[in-house]
């Protein structure tokens, strides 16, 4: 998979997803719940996104040791 | 005679300067345009560690202060139309790669409406807000916030002006070298609505 603006749309989603999780959680109890729990998403985003990167990084290698 | 066996025989070489040398693994365009994002990304977060020093380190005793009130409504609303504008520019990339020339028009007009809408009624909201940058530090910083994001929004509208207004002069194309007008500023559009993401649940959620 090439890295491109639909992979960065994926993104998008993710994002918006998780921040409707953080406002729904937020309106539901307290602002700190809310914060911390977007705190705990921010580092899980930036664990995968690493990967995520990493992983494209790799199929990017592969691509052009093969041409 | 003489010449035409010339023209024959330089057909097989290489003319003009040499190829340019790809040492990237990512094209160079794309490879820009992620480079720039990260420097942005760095931008806004010094930005973030202001905001966050002033409401959690300097701890006042109520956020926003007193009498000041944030419209949430109306941003959530704004929230919807720039989340709305990133799936109308991927609509348009989509089409292009199908080769649909209309739905590329379509798309680009569509997510420049929707980029100017949230542009006019954030200005709109500046003027009814009842305080301005010198109110109080949170004054000064939800005007840094939320401006810094302003500008990048013209920015994207800017770049989406340029890949519309060449969509409409019939350039691109659906192979990926001939798209690159409309994805790189697709990219930086997305950039622009996830960083409004954060800043909309940091600043008037939270």
């Amino acid at each position: 998979m090439k890295l491109n603006e639909a992979a960065v749309f994926k993104w998008v989603v993710i994002v918006g997803i998780a921040a409707a999780a953080v406002i729904a959680l937020t309106l539901l109890t307290r602002p700190l719940v809310g914060s911390l729990f977007g705190l705990a998403l921010v580092i899980a985003g930036c664990v995968y996104g690493y990967r995520w990167i990493e992983q494209k990084w790799r199929e990017l290698g592969v691509k052009k040791s093969r041409s | 005679m003489e010449s035409a066996t010339v023209a024959v025989s330089h057909g097989d070489h290489h003319h003009g300067p040499p190829e340019a040398n790809q040492s990237s693994r990512i094209d160079r365009q794309t490879l820009g345009i992620l480079l720039f994002i990260v420097s942005e990304v760095m931008l806004f977060g010094a930005f973030f560690a202001s905001y966050f020093f002033l409401r959690v380190v300097v701890d006042p005793p109520s956020w926003p202060p007193h009498p000041y009130e944030l419209p949430v409504a109306v941003a959530g609303m704004n929230t919807a139309i720039l989340v709305s504008s990133s799936f109308t520019v991927h609509y348009a990339l989509e089409s292009i790669r199908r080769g649909n020339r209309a739905g590329l028009k379509l798309g680009l007009v569509a997510t420049w409406l929707l980029g100017a809408t949230f542009l006019f009624i954030q200005i709109n909201e500046y003027v009814h807000l009842g305080f301005s940058a010198r109110d109080l530090s949170f004054g000064s910083i939800f005007y840094s916030l939320t401006g810094l994001h302003g500008a990048h929004v013209f920015v994207g509208l800017m770049l989406l002006s340029f890949a519309t207004i060449r969509a409409f002069r019939g350039h691109f194309g659906p192979e990926e070298k001939d798209h690159l007008g409309v994805e790189v500023p697709g990219i930086y559009w997305h950039f622009v609505d996830i960083m409004w993401l954060v800043v909309f649940v940091t600043v008037y959620v939270l």
